[in-house]
C-alpha cells in the first residue's frame, strides 16, 4: 500500500470521518490486493535486462570472430538459442511468474535472432536484412501466445514495423510492397483483442492503443510505389479511420491519453488538411498521373471502405455528435480530392474550409465540455492555419499584424469566458 | 494438462526455432561437400549489417551478360550455367529463365538486377556477393584490394564458391592464392 493512502487514513480516522474498524478493513483491503499483483518494476527490470543481454550477445557475435573454427562457431550459434529455450520451456512447464515468462521470452526472441545472424555470417548467406527479420519474427510469433508475455507483443510491433521500413523504404532503387507485414500485424492482433477484453485498464493496453496506430502510420507509406498522388489520399483516410475507431466507446471511455487512436487519428488529420491547404501542393498533386487500376487505389479504397464501415457504426449507435466536422474529413476530403483534380484554385478554397470549420467545432466541443485543452486546441488550428496562408498569399503586413492581434486576443477572450462560466458553473 | 498443452506447443516452436538455422546449415555444408568450386574474379567493398557484423560485398567481373532479350524483370529468378575460361575463372555460358534440362553445364539461381537496354546488359545479382569478415580486418580488405588493382599488383582476386544444383555457397576471398582473411594479416604486419 503506498504511504499516501495510508497518510489519507490515518488523517480521515484523526478527523472521525471514519472509524478504526473502517480505516483497518481499508488497510487490509489494500493488503490483500497487493499480494495479488506481482511486482511490476521486477519485471520491467527482466524484460530491459533481457534486451541488453541478448542485444548484447548479437553484437559480440558480429565481431565476426575469424580464428574460430566453423564448429566453435556453430556452438556459439546454438547456445543462446538452447539456454533461452531452457529457460522459456522451464517457466511454463513450473508455471512460473510473470516475471519470469516476461524475461525469459524476450531472451529467447534475441537468442533466436543471435543464431540465424551467426549462420548466416559463417556461411555468408547474403538475404537482405528484412528476409532476416521476417525470419526471425515469425519463428518467435508463438511465444507470444504461449507465454501471454507483454514485452514479446511489443518486440513483435517495434521489429514488425522495422520489417516494413526496410522493405517497403528503399532509399536506393525501387521499392517494393511489404504484404508480409500485413500477415505480421494479423498473428498480432487476436492478443490485442485478448488484451482489450480481459485487460482494458492496464499499461499494456494502451501502449498498444498508441503502438499499433504509429506502427501503421509509419508502414502504410511503402504500399505507395508508383501512383504517389494517391498516398495522399490514403493517410488522409487512415487518419480519419483512427480518429473513428478512437470514438468507438471501448476507447472513447476511457482517460485521453490512454486513447492513441483518437489523438493520432486528429492531429494526423489537421496535419494532413493544412498540408494539402496549400495551393503548391495541388499543383503537384495535379502533374502526377492518376492510375485506376493499380495496388494503391485498391488499398484506398479497402481502407475508405473500413473507415466508412466504423462511422456507420458509430452513427447507428449515436456515439457521434452530429455536428463534429472531423469525423467526416475524410469523406469530404476523398469528394475534393476526385473533384479537386482538374483545378487547383477549388480543392485549396474547400480545404482551407473545411480546417476552418474544423477549427471551430473544436472550440465549440471544448466550450460545452468545458475542457481547456480541446478549447485551445481549437484555436491552435486556427493559428496554424493562418499562419500557413501567410506564406501565400499577399496580405499587406499590417493586415497579418491585425490578423495576428486578434487570434492573440481570441486565445485570451475565450480562455477568460469559459474560466468565469466554470467558475460560475462551480458555484452553483 | 493445459501446462502440459502449452508445453507441447512450446516444444513444436523450439523444433522450428532449431530446424531452421540446422536447415541453413546442412544446405549449405551439402553445397560445399559435395559441389563443384569455381573462381569468380572480384573486387571487394565493406558495408555493415546491424546485426550480422561487417561484411564486404564483392562486385563480379562476370555480372554482366549481353543479350538481345529486353524482357528482363528486376528481382526475377534467372539460371546462370557456368563455363571456366583459359586462365580456371568462371564465365557465363548462358542465362535462361527456366532450367534447362539438356545442358550438361553447372549452374547458380541468381536474380537480374538491372537491364540496360542501350548497352543491352543484363547485369546479375549473385547471392554470394557477401562475405562477412572480422571488423576491424572489413574495412582494410577493402583498402588494400583497391590499392592494389590501381597499381595492378593484383591480377589475382576471386571468390571461391560451390556450386550444386543451382545452389550456391561462398566459401572463401582468396588474393594471391591465400584467403583475404590472412592477407589482411600479413599486409598489417608489414606496414606495422
Amino acid at each position: 500500500m503506498n504511504s499516501k493512502i495510508q497518510n489519507d487514513i490515518k488523517e480521515l480516522v484523526e478527523q472521525q470521518v471514519i472509524s478504526q474498524e473502517v480505516a483497518s478493513s481499508i488497510e487490509a483491503f489494500y493488503q490483500s490486493k497487493k499480494v495479488n499483483t506481482p511486482n511490476r518494476l521486477f519485471t520491467v527490470f527482466g524484460v530491459l535486462g533481457s534486451i541488453l543481454v541478448g542485444l548484447g550477445i548479437i553484437l559480440i557475435l558480429a565481431h565476426n570472430w575469424d580464428n574460430f573454427s566453423k564448429i566453435v562457431k556453430t556452438f556459439f550459434a546454438f547456445s543462446p538459442l538452447l539456454i533461452g529455450q531452457f529457460l522459456v520451456g522451464f517457466s511454463i512447464l513450473k508455471d512460473k511468474s510473470k516475471t519470469w515468462k516476461e524475461a525469459s521470452g524476450t531472451f529467447l526472441f534475441f537468442a533466436v535472432g543471435a543464431s540465424i545472424s551467426l549462420v548466416s555470417q559463417i556461411y555468408n548467406i547474403p538475404g537482405d536484412i528484412s528476409s532476416f527479420l521476417l525470419t526471425w519474427i515469425l519463428l518467435c510469433v508463438p511465444l507470444v501466445y504461449l507465454l501471454k508475455s507483454n514485452a514479446l507483443a511489443i518486440i513483435h510491433i517495434v521489429f514488425m514495423t522495422y520489417y516494413g521500413v526496410e522493405y517497403g523504404y528503399n532509399f536506393l532503387s525501387t521499392s517494393d510492397t511489404p504484404w508480409f507485414y500485413l500477415l505480421l500485424l494479423a498473428l498480432v492482433l487476436p492478443y490485442y483483442k485478448q488484451l482489450l477484453k480481459f485487460k482494458l485498464d492496464t499499461n499494456i493496453t494502451s501502449i498498444l492503443n498508441w503502438l499499433l496506430p504509429l506502427s501503421l502510420i509509419i508502414v502504410l507509406g511503402a504500399f505507395v510505389e508508383t501512383v504517389s498522388v494517391l498516398g495522399v489520399l490514403m493517410y488522409v483516410i487512415l487518419f480519419g479511420l483512427f480518429y473513428n475507431i478512437g470514438k468507438l466507446p471501448i476507447f472513447n471511455n476511457q482517460k485521453l491519453r490512454r486513447n492513441g487512436y483518437l489523438i493520432l487519428g486528429s492531429l494526423g488529420t489537421v496535419y494532413m488538411l493544412m498540408l494539402t491547404s496549400f495551393k503548391w501542393m495541388w499543383n503537384d498533386l495535379l502533374r502526377v498521373e492518376l492510375v485506376y487500376n493499380s495496388q494503391e487505389f485498391f488499398i484506398t479504397l479497402l481502407l475508405f471502405l473500413i473507415a466508412l464501415g466504423v462511422l456507420a457504426y458509430l452513427l447507428s449507435k449515436k456515439f457521434v455528435v452530429k455536428y463534429n466536422v472531423i469525423h467526416y474529413a475524410f469523406i469530404i476530403f476523398t469528394m475534393v480530392f476526385f473533384v479537386g483534380l482538374n483545378s487547383q484554385i477549388i480543392p485549396t478554397v474547400l480545404i482551407n474550409l473545411l480546417v476552418l470549420i474544423i477549427a471551430l467545432v473544436t472550440i465549440k466541443v471544448g466550450a460545452d465540455k468545458f475542457h481547456f485543452g480541446i478549447l485551445n486546441y481549437g484555436l491552435l488550428i486556427i493559428t496554424i492555419l493562418i499562419t500557413c496562408r501567410f506564406f501565400d498569399t499577399n496580405m499587406s503586413f499590417v493586415l497579418r499584424g491585425i490578423l495576428f492581434v486578434g487570434i492573440g486576443l481570441g486565445f485570451f477572450l475565450t480562455n477568460y469566458i469559459m474560466l468565469k462560466r466554470q467558475k460560475r458553473r462551480n458555484l452553483k | 494438462m493445459k501446462t502440459t498443452y502449452l508445453f507441447i506447443l512450446f516444444l513444436i516452436v523450439v523444433a522450428a526455432q532449431i530446424i531452421v538455422p540446422t536447415h541453413m546449415i546442412f544446405n549449405r555444408e551439402d553445397v560445399l561437400n559435395t559441389g563443384i568450386a569455381y573462381k569468380f574474379k572480384t573486387k571487394p567493398i565493406d558495408p555493415s549489417d546491424p546485426f550480422r557484423g561487417k561484411y564486404i560485398t564483392l562486385n563480379f567481373e562476370v555480372d554482366q551478360y549481353i543479350t538481345e532479350d529486353t524482357t528482363w524483370v528486376r528481382d526475377e529468378v534467372i539460371y546462370v550455367y557456368l563455363d571456366i575460361d583459359s586462365l580456371g575463372f568462371a564465365e557465363v555460358n548462358k542465362i535462361s529463365k527456366e532450367i534447362l534440362p539438356d545442358i550438361d553445364k553447372d549452374f547458380v539461381e541468381a536474380k537480374v538486377n538491372w537491364y540496360a537496354g542501350y548497352s543491352k546488359e543484363l547485369n546479375i545479382d549473385f547471392p554470394f556477393n557477401r562475405f562477412y569478415m572480422e571488423e576491424s580486418k572489413a574495412y582494410t580488405a577493402e583498402v588494400v584490394v583497391r590499392e592494389n588493382l590501381r597499381d595492378s599488383l593484383l591480377q589475382n582476386v576471386y571468390a571461391l564458391v560451390y556450386v550444386k544444383e543451382g545452389e550456391s555457397v561462398l566459401k572463401d576471398v582468396i588474393i594471391d592464392d591465400i584467403p583475404i582473411k590472412d592477407y589482411v594479416e600479413q599486409n598489417e604486419l608489414e606496414n606495422e
